[in-house]
């Protein structure tokens, strides 16, 4: 009952006229970046975040939010319709999807990919609204050894994931660390490697480190080669699946559902990771798998419900434990931060008011969305014609003024640049951006931990293998580490890998 | 293996692991008791330099890309004409102030990197500098470089 009671209050907030206005404004903003390629939810996050200084902190929230949900839906339509992903984690929706509509059947497709979202998003936001509370409570005994374990086991669990080699996710992840602690000593208020610079007191910017990796890296990326875009002309047609559709879709969607949601609520988990395993899983199920990259469309229900529900279980981690498990919810961090929040245990009961309100913005935000993305895509086709050539400029100039406005620096844009040529090459190299700007972000949090529990245990390393849930996340992390050394799980990493980049 | 990517890549973050770990050795590494401000970069300057040190190795066993191979085809003077504009973007932004580096960071992308015709260019780049400071300026209240702007001399 007090569940019910708590949505009840978040509903009052959520249904207040300007805060309905943020959430359409967030979802809209969404569903474009997530429709433009080139263009992320991450940037859109990063470009949005000192706008949210001028409202209220639930208001400001409740846009982000409908930010990374919307984005999750819009970046179906451009996977579907021209074959390049609005966003990652609709790359495996461009696999059957792109295909269903050379096939005449776009309609049907981006129908099931909404239908899916909607069933996906909603189940996402009931398991939080009714595992968060427990969490929470869980999650008030967390101490310093547990807050440090989880946290490697969140990096872990990103590096594993990402594709490639798992040695430069990992020497990712450190670099990020070190350059989240650049700035003053939480501690002891030293300066630390600051080379006498006092832009660097207060540490380098996240959103200038984001827009950097992501947005201009990017743009950079896409330069270099030219960006082709096929977008599929015939008539769309009625959005509605078939009767046999449906029911084929049935299955991928509770499975991806399911699977994506666990995947969101671990740290390091996420959509993109989501929709792949998704993916690997119908495919697996399948009694014809040879259908599978030549239109099926269990490929696009599963994955598009799994990155979906990952989007919503993504906030569980950050609002109970204060911890982001990804680099977007990084990004909510540094929103409710700017408005001197801090997400965690307490929240609920400290700020019921904007706990419960962002809750129930998001049952608003999918409906929202639902009625945006089924009977406006046709909107969205004519965005999509919109010329690469044209829209790298107005992003590029976009992205500078995200940055500037965002710690009123100019120092701010040089460090954007620079991070977008480091992310080029990154990209190049094969080293993702994903691991380092989650470690930069839980940095600080990070060394706090290890050396609060250093401090607290006298120097003595036993205080994270004797309390149970430090031990247990510290054990998973270990077998991660190893498993990639055992030849057959090798092979399995490589080739769920190699199956999604065909 | 000069040729390698993987050996360029790991000798790279080698030489930053090393200055990393260097760093928190001037830092003061404390003791475990009480750790000092070097402590955690020290061990992850090393952590660094080993990762760094296995991927170099993959280089020097031949593995991985050819240097050449990853700008194979690629409009790679485009890249570096972008990253340019926007580092005379980064070194102007205060002297000339947002609209007039933003038009001319628009049109230089829209008529040199990319060209599009110059009925769209010109039209988009001024609309697109003049609206975001309009934007920014007047409904947001965010403070953008004026530079050579005059305020005055815009009419609302």
């Amino acid at each position: 009952m007090d569940v019910l009671a708590s949505l009840g209050q978040g509903f009052a907030v959520a249904l207040e006229p300007i805060n309905l206005l943020y959430c359409f404004i967030g979802v809209f903003i969404g569903t474009l970046v997530g429709v433009l390629p080139g263009i992320g939810p991450i940037s859109a996050m990063s470009l949005l975040l000192p706008v949210t200084l001028s409202g209220s902190p639930e208001s400001g929230i409740i846009m982000m939010a409908g930010i990374y949900y919307g984005s999750m839906y819009g970046g179906s339509t451009t996977a579907v319709l021209v074959n390049i992903p609005g966003e990652a984690a609709s790359v495996v929706t461009c696999l059957d999807g792109h295909e269903m509509a050379k096939q005449g059947k776009a309609g049907p497709a981006l129908g099931i990919a909404a239908l899916g979202s909607f069933v996906a998003g909603t189940f996402a936001i009931v398991a939080l609204m009714l595992v968060a509370p427990l969490l929470a409570r869980v999650a008030v005994a967390f101490g310093p050894p547990e807050y440090f374990s989880l946290m490697v086991l969140g990096l872990t669990i990103l590096s594993f994931l990402t594709q490639g080699s798992m040695a430069k996710a990992l020497l990712m992840a450190a670099v990020g660390v070190v350059i989240g602690l650049i700035g003053l000593d939480q501690i002891n208020a030293m300066p630390r490697l600051t080379f006498d610079r006092l832009e660097l007191v207060d540490g380098v910017g996240l959103v200038p480190v984001v827009m950097g990796l992501f947005g201009v890296a990017e743009i950079l990326s896409n330069i270099e080669s030219q960006v082709r875009r096929d977008v599929v002309q015939a008539r769309i047609g009625s959005l509605w699946p078939s009767r046999a559709e449906l029911k084929t879709s049935a299955g991928p969607v509770t499975r991806g559902t399911l699977l994506g949601f666990l995947l969101g609520v671990l740290p390091g988990g996420g959509s993109v990771i989501a929709s792949f395993a998704s993916y690997a899983i119908e495919k697996k199920l399948s009694r014809t798998p040879e259908r599978f990259g030549k239109g099926a469309i269990e490929g696009v229900a599963g994955p598009e419900a799994a990155n979906n529900a990952a989007a919503g279980g993504a906030f569980i981690p950050l609002m109970t434990l204060g911890i982001p498990p990804n680099v977007v919810m990084a990004l909510l961090l540094g929103a409710f931060v700017i408005h001197g929040l801090q997400p965690g245990p307490l929240m609920m009961s400290q700020n019921p008011r904007i706990f419960w309100g962002i809750v129930a913005s998001m049952y608003v935000g999918n409906v929202m969305l639902l009625v945006l993305n089924m009977p406006l895509i046709g909107m969205w086709v004519q965005v999509l014609k919109a010329p690469y050539r044209i829209l790298f400029p107005l992003i590029l100039m976009f992205c500078i003024v995200g940055v500037f406005a965002s710690g009123n620096a100019v120092f701010d844009v040089f460090v954007m640049v620079a991070s977008g040529v480091i992310g080029y090459l990154m990209r190049k190299f094969g080293y993702e951006a994903a691991p380092l700007v989650l470690a930069f972000v839980l940095g600080p949090m990070l060394e706090n931990n290890l050396r609060k529990g250093l401090i607290l245990s006298e120097g003595n390393f036993d205080i994270f293998v004797t309390r149970p849930i430090s031990l247990a996340c510290l054990v998973v992390a270990a077998l991660l580490l190893v498993a990639p050394l055992l030849p057959a799980l090798r092979k399995k990493r490589e080739k769920v890998a190699l199956d999604v980049t065909e | 293996m000069l040729r390698r990517a993987e050996f360029w890549g790991g000798l790279f973050w080698l030489a930053f692991g090393a200055f990393v770990a260097w760093q928190g050795w001037l830092l003061e590494l404390g003791t475990l008791r009480e750790p000092g401000s070097g402590f955690v970069f020290f061990w992850l300057g090393l952590l660094i330099v080993a990762f760094a040190l296995s991927i170099a190795l993959k280089g020097v066993k031949g593995e991985g890309p050819l240097l050449s191979d990853l700008w194979r085809d690629a409009r790679w003077t485009k890249v570096l004409m972008v990253i340019a504009a926007l580092v005379a973007y980064a070194f102007l932004f205060e002297q000339l102030g947002f609209v007039i580096c933003s038009l001319a960071l628009l049109l230089f992308l829209m008529t040199v990197v990319d060209p599009v015709p110059l009925r769209l260019s010109l039209p988009i780049s001024a609309v697109a500098s003049f609206g975001v400071w309009y934007v920014l300026e007047k409904v947001l209240l965010v403070q953008l470089p004026k530079g050579l702007w005059v305020e005055g001399l815009v009419p609302f």
